[in-house]
């Protein structure tokens, strides 16, 4: 069979997948593209060329360089609570006792939840007036009176930050433990002969055989809290006081509550870049570790 | 005092008991080869040594000092593992010197004892790489050279030759001795490859589903089995193991018209009319131009020339005989001959205990 009607079938193949996407993702990416050199609204007529004014105006806003700094540090902060608590989750779950695949099963449960379940449960914790969070710290003497832990500015980031580990620890804690079992049980009694405590233990033995999935685990959850939106959505709305807002939820304030839609565009057009540099970045990051790891 | 010493070691997994109380004393610089096949507890006996698991009952000393309980690290021991076990991400030289950089020695006298052992074992140039540039051979001289520099009281061999290929394990056979022999060490080798244990070993444990078999030298267990297991387990190929009947002050060969004379040491330790194993080395046996005494008429069904000897398949009766021949011996399938070998050659087992008489 010759390459040429080998590549000509691979790509017939391929074809129908190809039209979806280019209907579903490649229309609406090139119609935003569009949109946002306009004045658009989201009802109305379609606006008029304004040329790269949306996107002057949003990058030199307040409002976006905040937003972009309350996304870094949600991004930032959680992805990295997440990957210490998981792979701790999972040293703990790699050892042996009874009840272990009872406590490894239970462990999926938060990022087996959705999202929208996930951020009610801990709406629900939060509660100012009879949320578990308040009655355990008051019950503890470590609070005198129950708080609004996402009605004030300065622990609303915060407390998402703990409700979205919450849920995505597990998926980093799996990741981890699966790596573990690739940990060659030779080296692991190589290193206990040759004397090396357990911190020495994880920094040399353990370390190199989790680098590279914790890589990709690293990548995935970084772009998922980049764009982070439905936690926030339910739990806050972006308040209070805008203290929790994101970009996806400026994106979305911008061209649905505001309806300025070429604004909204041009805004979901910088995110999409920014997401797609953090990919690029990450993606030769893994390709570096998987490198040396061979 | 002894180096190392096993006192009615047993172990059980659940109900199932792994070993069954081994007894093993070794002097310094004896090297020791646990010898047996999959699953007769020998790698088990190794880390009940090692310190990597515990041991159900019993004791064991090194330098005359209990170390059941102790830590792998405070035991004395160094250990070389069939899979290597080098630390992928570190180089040859933090590899061989991760012992002692755990234990606080200061960077100066690592890099002496480095520097010595990477020069024993030759891979100096091989230094700053790291274990995925090395070769299995480079790999396994590393993990020799990481065993050797902690200079410990006991090195446990786990299979360590196992993983390479046939060429490179000899020469690392060859390496191994060679060092035993500068070195002086005391070792304890576990293999199931009775080449590696015949050529190493000070002393050999024959070990089979958690007892030691045979204890002994090298020559004795391939002159002076005790067992048939030993017997059919140790030389390659294995020892001829004939079916017989004691008439007399003869031995008739079952299934064939066939009988040899009853060497005298043996007349006193079985009852006429006895079934008896009559064991010979195939090496023992040579071509007979007569029919000289003792020997056995055959008929050749195989012959096999590896190089240096003619493996001959050989049928007497209803059973068959292997003969290693010297390779300009004129035999040819279908040919009857005459096997003959010394009397000294021939070994006498209870086909029902399966001890030697």
């Amino acid at each position: 069979m010759s390459s040429t009607w080998m590549t000509t079938r691979a790509w017939l193949l391929m074809l129908p997948l190809l039209v979806v996407m280019v209907a579903v993702i490649g229309w609406p990416l090139v119609d935003t593209v569009g949109l946002s050199f306009t004045d658009a609204k989201l009802v109305g007529t379609g606006g008029s060329y304004v040329g790269f004014d949306n996107y002057t105006n949003m990058l030199s806003s307040s409002n976006f360089s905040r937003t972009l700094v309350t996304t870094t540090l949600f991004a930032v902060v959680s992805v990295a609570a997440e990957m210490v608590i998981g792979v701790l989750a999972a040293l703990l779950l790699n050892q042996q006792f009874h009840g272990r695949a009872i406590l490894r099963a239970l462990m999926i449960l938060p990022w087996a939840l959705p999202t929208v379940v996930n951020a009610t449960l801990w709406r629900l914790i939060y509660n100012p007036e009879y949320g578990a969070l308040n009655a355990a710290l008051t019950q503890l003497n470590l609070i005198d009176a129950y708080r609004s832990w996402l009605g004030e500015p300065a622990t609303a980031l915060t407390a998402l930050i703990v409700a979205d580990c919450w849920k995505n620890f597990p998926l980093v804690a799996l990741i981890a433990l699966a790596a573990l079992q690739a940990v060659p049980r030779d080296i692991t009694a190589a290193s206990l002969v040759d004397g090396a405590g357990p911190f020495n233990r994880f920094r040399f033995v353990i370390l190199p055989y989790l680098a590279g999935p914790l890589m990709v685990a690293l990548v995935l959850r970084t772009i998922e809290a980049f764009k982070v939106f439905d936690i926030i959505w339910v739990m806050t709305r972006g308040g209070p006081a805008n203290s929790t807002r994101t970009l996806s939820i400026l994106v979305y304030q911008e061209a649905f509550s505001f309806q300025r839609a070429g604004s909204g565009a041009s805004l979901a057009l910088i995110v999409t870049l920014l997401v797609t540099v953090l990919a690029v970045a990450y993606a030769a990051l893994v390709r570096k570790t998987a490198g040396s790891a061979a | 005092m002894s180096a190392l010493e096993i006192r009615n070691v047993r172990k059980n997994y659940g109900s199932v008991e792994t070993l069954k109380g081994i007894d093993i004393a070794l002097q310094s610089g004896e090297f020791l080869v646990l010898l047996g096949s999959s699953g007769c507890g020998k790698s088990t006996l190794l880390n009940i040594i090692a310190g990597l698991a515990e041991a159900t009952s019993g004791d064991v000393l090194i330098g005359g000092r209990s170390i059941l309980g102790v830590h792998p690290k405070n035991r004395d021991i160094a250990m070389v593992f069939q899979s290597y076990a080098l630390y992928p991400n570190l180089t040859v030289r933090r590899n061989i010197g991760f012992g002692l950089e755990m234990r606080g020695v200061a960077a100066d006298e690592r890099e002496k004892a480095v520097a010595e052992a990477a020069r024993l074992l030759q891979i100096e140039a091989l230094l700053d790489r790291k274990p995925s540039q090395l070769s299995g051979g480079q790999r396994q001289r590393v993990a020799i050279g990481r065993a050797l520099v902690r200079k410990p009281q006991v090195f446990l061999f786990d299979e360590p030759l196992s993983n390479l290929d046939a060429k490179l394990r000899l020469e690392m056979r060859t390496e191994l001795k060679r060092l035993h022999q500068m070195l002086q060490t005391t070792v304890v080798y576990v293999t199931h490859d009775q080449i590696e244990a015949m050529t190493l070993a000070s002393r050999i444990a024959v070990m089979r589903d958690g007892r030691i078999e045979q204890l002994g030298t090298p020559e004795e267990i391939y002159n002076e089995p005790t067992t048939l297991y030993v017997a059919g387990f140790v030389g390659a190929p294995s020892m001829n193991m004939l079916q017989a009947t004691v008439q007399g002050s003869m031995l008739a060969i079952d299934g064939a018209k066939a009988s040899l004379p009853l060497p005298t040491r043996f007349r006193d330790a079985v009852l006429d009319g006895a079934r008896v194993v009559v064991g010979i080395r195939p090496e023992a046996l040579r071509v007979a131009a007569e029919a000289t005494a003792p020997s056995l008429p055959v008929e050749i069904e195989v012959v096999e020339l590896t190089g240096p000897e003619l493996v001959t398949t050989a049928r007497i009766g209803t059973q068959r005989l292997t003969a290693c021949l010297p390779p300009a011996s004129r035999v040819a399938k279908g040919q009857a001959a005459s096997f003959a070998f010394s009397e000294d050659a021939l070994r006498l087992f209870d086909p029902d205990t399966g001890k030697a008489f």
